[in-house]
């Protein structure tokens, strides 16, 4: 019995990983590729086949980076507690793997007896339980350093991903409530039947929510206050090199995939694509793996998003983060929310009418409001008071 | 009224065309490496490798451009270094210094007089930034900079610290790597000695004349 | 029969973490085994197969009030540990008695329930009908739905319908109380600076 289930769980969950860890050393270097040439420069492209000059666009990269830190002295500074040092990038790496297994990705070699965890009745709210233990995990990194500038970067960290987690979590509550169910691949097979849900209006807002909102969750630019290195060094993982630091790097790019990949699940149909049918409850691929296939380059996709947004804005200051997630953010995606179940009980009513006309009010009152929060929250210029001057 | 997050998608459109243009017109876009100041406008075998060679000095100084800088070092005109050295110990480049790298001390002769050659001149690698003050203050033109960028070395104490015999450096070597700011400096030099023997001669002119005279006049009451 | 071990495994792992967070001298230490009580007890809930109480549990408790416990820390105290505190208090036995009738009084309802043998698939229908379900259509333990999973009414549906119908108000209630409580915050935080700049330059 335990062997079986072993085998049933390892057929699921090791090819995950190794696909995730391939994807993530590949887009370690689509990144900086991408990065540099928006920036007007080549990126790395001499490390290609070892011990030959062939540089084959600088593929080799990642594996010469990961081949660096794993060489690199481990440095624990003195007085630091010593098992939550080591303990804090695990803690960052591990929530960010856990949750690939609740993506909806059918792979061909799985049957119906492996554990396909993403049939769980509730698998959206555990991506959400089990994303939220990355917090825990950057604060125990500003902690345990022993470095108080490392502290008060782990204690921004957190803050900044304690609050964006809010809007995160609502604007998926408004697929969850458009489908009815927390269950993954059902929310992908609805949309597989009908339109993705990014091309309704509150389906829109709630996407460009999510996806900001994402962006803030992984510490990305422009939210990655906690780790720039102008700002406080790198924030809350000044102290760690070598292989905690690759842990932390992995655990961050991990968690791009992991939130990226909810996304596509709740926004994009995840899987859906020419070539897959819904048909009678299971969906029928042209050759097996297809979905996988979309749902992957659906992923890359918003990958490549991200490292555009990278390359193109500045850094958020730390007040201005804060702000956007408070006074914008929340009050747009509970009205969006507001909005999107009005729409729910008119689309039942069945008259195309009611439907369109509900469609371009929920449009107008979505943008309006997120326009009029724009106004409200823009600072004002006052003239300048001269407390002593003349 | 401007659409919402209309700032970001015109940004979004800039960093595009970059990315775009990067591998269409690379010319405008990427133009750190453009290599057109070589002469014959194509890129020399290898360049931007990293030398392999450890031969000659040279080695890893012409896959440089030749406006790099790394490390400053002595000059000296030709044949015995140490007979030909422009420096004369005078220290100005230490007190100059901003990270206080330079330690020179005089060279003394056995009478205890001074003579115009450092004894001891030694730059610390680890500590130089490469600001090239002590270039611009040498009065005698001695210290310039050198693009050699293979200084490490195993040895973290003395191995980084560069000794004066390690520091000489004839001219022409200093035309071969800098040909441009070397003929620069060699004609600002002869241009200076040009003025300096000018001055001279013009002083023993007026010497001479002023003798003349005192040497007329002398006659003069003499012969009253 | 993996039940049962995953039972044991979960019980030690959360009974371990509360006492090492009683016991530790140092605050923050003591924290996080508390945190690995909070996983300890989510994974208990789902061998319940209350999956959804089990993310809530690791969403609220794990994700934030362990971090809010670990900023008040942060925020008040020196947590180095290296104080002198005795973690022994003269009334132990006394303690001891109060624990000890407080756990016999746990286990007395549970004792018509059998020897912690985990129900088959198809009995947690039978647990559903067995709370009273007053907006229920009388779908559950028929031969229509007999296997978990397939229902209409997940636990999720149910639990939210429970809270429109006959809880309502409870939940009105507490939102209203959770909202006194983030007014109170933000009072409680801005009261703190009060406006000194009474002097003007005159």
């Amino acid at each position: 019995m335990i062997p079986e289930l072993l085998i049933n769980i390892l057929i699921t969950t090791v090819p995950l990983m190794l696909i995730f860890a391939t994807l993530f050393a590949f887009t370690t270097w689509l990144e900086r590729k991408a990065l540099a040439r928006i920036q007007n420069r080549i990126g790395p492209n001499k490390v290609g086949i070892p011990c030959t000059r062939i540089g084959l666009f600088g593929l080799g990269q990642p594996a010469a980076d990961g081949i660096k830190m794993i060489f690199k002295e481990n440095i624990v500074p003195r007085g630091a507690d010593r098992l939550f040092h080591l303990l804090a990038p695990i803690l960052a790496l591990i929530p960010a793997m856990l949750v690939l297994c609740f993506l909806p990705l059918d792979f061909p070699w799985v049957n119906e007896d492996s554990v396909k965890a993403y049939l769980l009745d509730g698998a959206v709210i555990f991506f959400f339980a089990i994303t939220g233990l990355n917090t825990l995990a950057v604060f125990m990194a500003g902690w345990a350093s022993r470095n108080k500038y490392s502290l008060l970067g782990g204690m921004r960290a957190v803050a900044q991903m304690v609050s964006y987690e809010i809007p995160l979590v609502l604007s998926a509550v408004i697929v969850v409530m458009m489908v009815g169910s927390l269950n993954a691949a059902e929310i992908a097979g609805v949309q597989m039947r009908e339109n993705w849900f990014v091309f309704s209006p509150w389906g829109f807002a709630a996407f460009v929510i999510f996806f900001i909102a994402a962006l803030a969750e992984t510490n990305r630019s422009p939210f990655d206050l906690p780790e720039a290195e102008s700002e406080i060094i790198a924030g809350y993982f000044t102290e760690y090199s070598g292989f905690k630091f690759a842990l932390f790097f992995l655990g961050e790019y991990i968690a791009m995939f992991a939130i990226s990949g909810l996304a596509v699940t709740l926004f994009l149909g995840g899987g859906d694509g020419p070539g897959v049918t819904l048909d009678q409850g299971l969906p029928t691929e042209a050759f097996p793996g297809l979905a996988v296939i979309w749902f992957l380059m659906k992923i890359f996709a918003l990958i490549a998003m991200m490292i555009w947004l990278r390359g193109t804005l500045p850094r958020l200051r730390v007040d201005q983060l804060m702000g956007f997630a408070w006074k914008f953010m929340l009050p747009l995606s509970i009205l969006n929310i507001l909005v999107a179940g009005f729409a729910w009980h008119a689309e039942r009513l069945g008259n195309t009418y009611i439907t369109v006309t509900t469609w371009v009010i929920s449009l107008a009152i979505l943008y309006g409001a997120a326009s009029g929060l724009n106004q409200l929250n823009r600072g004002k210029v006052r003239p300048r008071e001269y407390k002593y001057a003349e | 009224m401007s659409i919402l997050g209309g700032g970001i998608f015109k940004g979004m459109a800039v960093t595009l065309r970059n990315f775009v243009g990067s591998y269409i017109n690379k010319k405008e876009r990427l133009p750190t490496n453009d290599y057109s100041w070589r002469a014959d406008g194509a890129l020399p075998q290898g360049i931007g490798d990293y030398p392999k060679e450890k031969g000659e000095q040279l080695s890893d100084t012409t896959t440089v451009t030749e406006y790099s800088r790394n490390f400053p070092m002595l000059l000296h005109d030709g044949g015995e270094p140490m007979d030909t050295v422009r420096c004369v110990a005078c220290q100005i480049c230490e007190r100059e210094c901003p990270p206080q790298c330079i330690y020179i001390e005089k060279d003394y002769d056995e009478n205890g007089k001074y003579i115009k050659r450092p004894a001891v001149f030694d730059i610390d690698v680890s500590v130089c930034m490469s600001c090239q003050i002590c270039v611009e203050v040498c009065p005698f033109d001695a210290i310039v900079m050198n693009s050699q960028f293979e200084l490490s070395t195993p040895d973290r104490f003395g191995g980084l610290l560069v000794r004066r015999d390690d520091l000489l450096k004839s001219n022409d070597y200093y035309h071969q790597i800098h040909p441009e700011e070397a003929a620069a400096r060699d004609q600002k030099m002869a241009v200076e000695k040009a003025a300096k023997e000018a001055k001279k001669k013009a002083a023993a002119e007026k010497a001479k004349a002023a003798a003349e005279k005192k040497a007329a006049e002398a006659a003069k009451e003499e012969a009253e | 029969m993996n039940e049962v071990i995953a039972f044991w495994i979960l019980s030690a792992v959360a009974v371990l973490g509360a006492l090492v967070a009683v016991r530790k001298r140092n605050l923050i230490h003591g924290v996080f085994a508390l945190l690995v009580f909070f996983a300890g007890l989510s994974g208990l809930f789902l061998l319940l197969l209350a999956e959804f109480i089990a993310a809530v549990q690791v969403l609220v408790y794990i994700g934030a009030v362990g971090i809010l416990l670990l900023f008040a820390i942060m925020l008040t105290e020196r947590v180095a540990g290296d104080d002198d505190r005795r973690m022994t208090s003269r009334g132990w036995l006394w303690g001891l008695v109060a624990a000890a009738a407080v756990f016999v009084l746990l286990l007395l309802p549970l004792s018509p329930v059998q020897q912690l043998s985990m129900p088959k698939a198809q009995d947690p229908s039978e647990f559903l009908t067995q709370i009273s379900d007053p907006g229920s259509d009388g779908k559950f333990g028929t031969e229509e739905y007999p296997k978990f999973g397939k229902d209409d009414r997940k636990p999720v549906e149910q639990l939210g319908r429970k809270l429109m119908d006959p809880y309502v108000v409870t939940l009105e209630v507490l939102a209203l109380l959770l909202t006194a409580a983030l007014i109170g915050a933000v009072t409680a935080a801005q009261s703190v600076r009060m406006p000194k700049e009474e002097d003007s330059p005159e």
